[in-house]
């Protein structure tokens, strides 16, 4: 197994961290007691407590006994909701994310890296997992890898196990724009949407052959035990693979056209885009979005940033919602991760989405388009233990994360953490002993 | 002029009710409304002073006429605001509104010129009034901006503007507010801002002799000030354009992230005399107690931002809480366009890592206008300041506030956002069945 070499700056901090954070093999058993809790599924509870075994919830309410012995936070004051779920990250990829070489390449897989520094941070603003995605460079781009925030884990530790396979779509100006500074003679195929269309149309032809070739070839087989099958190609392979659902699509999208089409390309070809992204005009096809059963994650305020942009409004959130579109709000940025509940809080501010369908866009949704909301995304009995432990509501403005656990385990706590306070008060301490 | 009909959030907005309409017709400017206008019963929050329950504003003639109870006017628009809260506009320390629009269209975005030292250039006079920017960032409450040029060691001269009027010389609250000056960087910590450009192999030796320009050009300016005042020597352009610099009376907004270009900022308030405002200061925390015995303020760069390197994950949350504890005035920023009206959130972050609230509301309204020599003008509701305020159903730190009537130099702005306008109509659209 390949072992990304750690950086020397990341890797003193690692081993710095690695003493405030719990080994990650310890205790999975823990209750936190008379909270506020935030189940999502069901209501809030006021006074109530979470008991943990083995990484999971064993029971949850205002009637908890905790077991003798065991590990308790004492929640006073603190709110406790499902921890937050990215369903658009690039954070901790090693090497590139994009395979920029060709416009379809849905066979190469995203390489995480559990040393990057963005996982601790996602942790401090209450992240649990994500969706760490090929970049836009591609028509078709390559396979996500969903992980879960285990900082201080080996590569091994980082999947989340139990999600779908994703692969990343794009369209608009990010694909037709590759290559952009050379002649026509030496760019790469598309340029335009409608050439996007046609190379899906194209390769999604070539599949259906690929696909029939090893359909005769099964079939032959049992006829002739000297039937020779055809020649194995991942490319095809992978887009049999979505064409099947095996694979599921999250497409980055902007413009109400470019999401139409594609809706109709893949209907055209029997299957369904699962998740667009980013997805800024959403809120001009939403009736036609759920019609087709497609969700998405987007943005909560960005806009006029590039010309596809521009019609993008934070209200979008609310309307997708709102005709029945199952909505996620994400970061796709080291920065948006750390404060995720900011964002989601403007479904509120525009559009007046109910608080928890607000709060539902960073925990239980994104869950749903990660397949793995029989798992997360809420508190409830039998769900992995990922909890994020706010001071107060996580929408009001003086609120901030205390306290992270990841299947039960806490890897982000404040009490614990270095904080630029404490690094004053340090230097300070220093300073005072070196004077004496 | 009945305009019944003007709300974002129904629900919310039934609380304000038009209670009685001048008889003529109003005088339209840009394209807010003239007053006068009488907000009623709100709560209002000063800045300046205390919280005033149930209290009247009056805005006539673009400034605030009367702050009480039971205020008397005839032939006024009357907003019944009980419930609701009256805040001053918020002030944005530092963005590009109206020099640049979509960032991805090089046209659209003119905010730098060739040559690294342009202080006579001047953002105001370059501003497109109809940017879409304007109309989407008043619409939360953020009623006067700082718009910079960029690029360079000394890109130009900052404007404050008011976002309502027909031309740049409506819009102009200080035409010529502050010289940006962006302080190159040797290397070292910090990361953004100030002379990016000249980082890597050789980076530190170029910057070096950017800042050996830096201090002959303001020797320069020195002298020729003296020479000028005397009446004598020839005019230049550029030189003459410093003048307000080197006197120390316009302030010098120093791009600075790094200790070490921190520092240099402070160098240019001890040697050269200039009125200096460090803008950025990812590492302000390091040299706190010296900016403070300065009396050098920190314009903060956007705090919706991450730490650089291995600083704590909470460096830049924390540190206006902490550089308020050790006595620096501060203001919050942006930059750039598009984010600029989510000003406040980037407050909130700070509040929720320890700045006192009361703190981060002065550092959203009145602290920056006085770094910016406007405070006369702004930043609190005090009579005879301009009515740069808005009415809101809660704190405007707080993500799920509604900010429901915006006033811009006394006028009232129409709910015209090109966001709110594409949610009206695409909200409407016949549900497809």
């Amino acid at each position: 197994m390949r072992r990304a070499p750690l950086r020397s700056l990341l890797g003193s901090f690692a081993a710095g961290a690695a003493l405030l954070v719990p080994a990650l093999a310890g205790a999975q058993d823990i209750a936190i007691r008379n909270a506020t809790i935030q189940t999502i599924t069901n209501g809030v509870i006021e006074n109530g407590t979470i008991v943990v075994r083995d990484g999971r919830i064993a029971a949850i309410g205002q009637n908890v006994q905790i077991p003798a012995g065991m590990q308790v936070i004492d929640g006073e004051g603190m709110y406790v909701m499902p921890g937050m779920i990215d369903a658009h990250s690039h954070m901790a990829i090693e090497g590139g994310i994009n395979e920029g070489s060709e416009s379809v390449t849905p066979e190469v897989k995203i390489q995480p890296t559990p040393d990057d520094l963005t996982i601790y941070r996602a942790l401090a603003g209450g992240v649990t997992s994500a969706n760490l995605m090929h970049g836009s460079a591609n028509t078709i781009g390559g396979q996500s890898a969903i992980v879960k925030m285990r900082w201080g884990s080996t590569l091994d530790e980082m999947w989340f196990e139990g999600a779908e396979r994703i692969v990343k779509f794009a369209l608009g100006e990010n694909v037709t724009r590759a290559s952009s500074s050379q002649s026509d003679a030496d760019r790469r195929y598309p340029k335009s949407r409608m050439g996007v269309e046609q190379l899906l149309r194209w390769w999604f032809s070539e599949a259906q052959k690929y696909q029939a070739e090893w359909q005769a070839y099964e079939a032959n087989r049992r006829r002739d035990a000297n039937a020779l099958p055809p020649r194995e190609d991942l490319r095809l392979q992978a887009l049999v693979d979505i064409m099947n659902g095996e694979i599921k699509v999250h497409a980055h999208s902007y413009r109400a056209d470019e999401i139409l089409m594609l809706m109709r390309v893949a209907e055209d070809f029997d299957f369904r885009i699962h998740t667009f992204q980013h997805v800024l005009e959403g809120y001009k096809v939403a009736d036609e979005m759920a019609e087709h059963g497609a969700h998405a994650s987007t943005f909560a305020e960005m806009w006029g940033y590039k010309v596809e942009a521009n019609d993008a409004i934070p209200y979008n959130m609310a309307i997708m919602a709102d005709r029945g579109v199952v909505v996620s709000v994400n970061s796709d940025s080291g920065e948006r991760v750390r404060r995720l509940y900011q964002e989601a809080a403007m479904g509120m501010k525009y559009g007046d989405m109910a608080e928890v369908e607000a709060l539902k866009m960073v925990t239980l949704n994104p869950a749903i388009q990660l397949g793995v909301d029989d798992q997360v995304g809420s508190l409830e009995v039998g769900k992995e233990a990922d909890i994020t432990i706010f001071n107060g509501h996580p929408f009001a403005p003086a609120s901030r994360v205390q306290k992270t656990l990841v299947d039960g385990r806490v890897l982000f706590d404040r009490d614990q953490a270095m904080t630029l306070e404490k690094l004053i008060q340090r230097a300070v301490t220093t300073t005072t002993e070196d004077a004496s | 002029m009945n305009r019944a009909a003007i709300r974002r959030i129904p629900a919310l907005v039934a609380a304000i009710t038009i209670t009685a309409v001048p008889g003529d017709a109003v005088a339209q400017a840009g394209n807010g409304e003239d007053g006068p206008f009488l907000i009623r019963g709100a709560t209002v929050v000063t800045v300046s002073g205390p919280r005033m329950a149930n209290t009247d504003v009056l805005i006539r003639d673009g400034m605030i006429a009367e702050i009480g109870q039971n205020v008397q006017a005839a032939g006024v628009l009357e907003f019944d605001a009980t419930g609701m809260f009256v805040y001053p506009g918020m002030m944005n320390g530092y963005t590009s509104i109206g020099l640049s629009d979509i960032g991805s269209v090089q046209t659209m975005n003119l905010t730098s010129e060739l040559g690294d030292f342009n202080p006579n250039n001047r953002a105001l006079v370059a501003l497109n009034v109809e940017t879409q920017m304007i109309p989407v960032t008043r619409a939360n409450g953020v009623t006067h901006v700082v718009t910079a040029p960029s690029g360079g060691v000394m890109p130009g001269q900052a404007a404050v503007i008011n976002l309502e009027g027909w031309t740049w010389e409506d819009l102009a609250v200080s035409p010529s507010a502050a010289f940006v000056i962006n302080y190159p960087s040797t290397g070292g910590g910090g990361g953004r801002g100030g002379f990016g450009g000249r980082g890597g192999a050789g980076g530190g030796e170029r910057a070096a002799e950017a800042i050996n320009e830096l201090k002959n050009l303001l020797r320069t300016a020195q002298a020729y000030d003296a020479m000028r005042s005397g009446e004598e020597g020839e005019f230049n352009l550029k030189l003459e354009s410093m003048r307000p610099l080197v006197r120390g009376e316009t302030l010098a907004l120093v791009s600075a992230n790094s200790r070490e270009q921190i520092e240099g900022a402070m160098m240019l308030a001890d040697s050269f005399g200039l009125k200096v405002a460090v803008l950025g200061g990812n590492e302000a925390w390091k040299v706190r107690n010296e900016l403070a015995r300065r009396n050098v303020p920190v314009v903060l760069g956007s705090i919706q931002s991450t730490p650089s390197g291995t600083a704590p994950y909470d460096a830049i949350y924390a540190q206006p809480g902490i550089l308020r504890r050790a006595g620096v005035k501060i203001a919050f920023s942006t930059g750039g366009t598009s984010s600029a009206r989510h000003l406040p959130y980037n407050a909130a972050l700070s509040v929720a890592y320890d700045l006192d609230p009361d703190d981060a509301l002065r550092a959203l309204t009145l602290w920056p206008a006085e770094i910016f020599g406007i405070a006369d003008q702004v930043g609190s509701i005090e009579v005879g300041k301009k009515a740069n305020l808005f009415i809101a159903d809660g704190d405007p730190l707080d993500v799920r506030t509604h900010m429901l009537e915006v006033f811009i130099d006394g006028k009232r702005i129409p709910h015209d956002d090109r966001h709110f306008q594409l949610y009206e109509k695409w909200n409407g659209r016949p549900v497809r069945r």
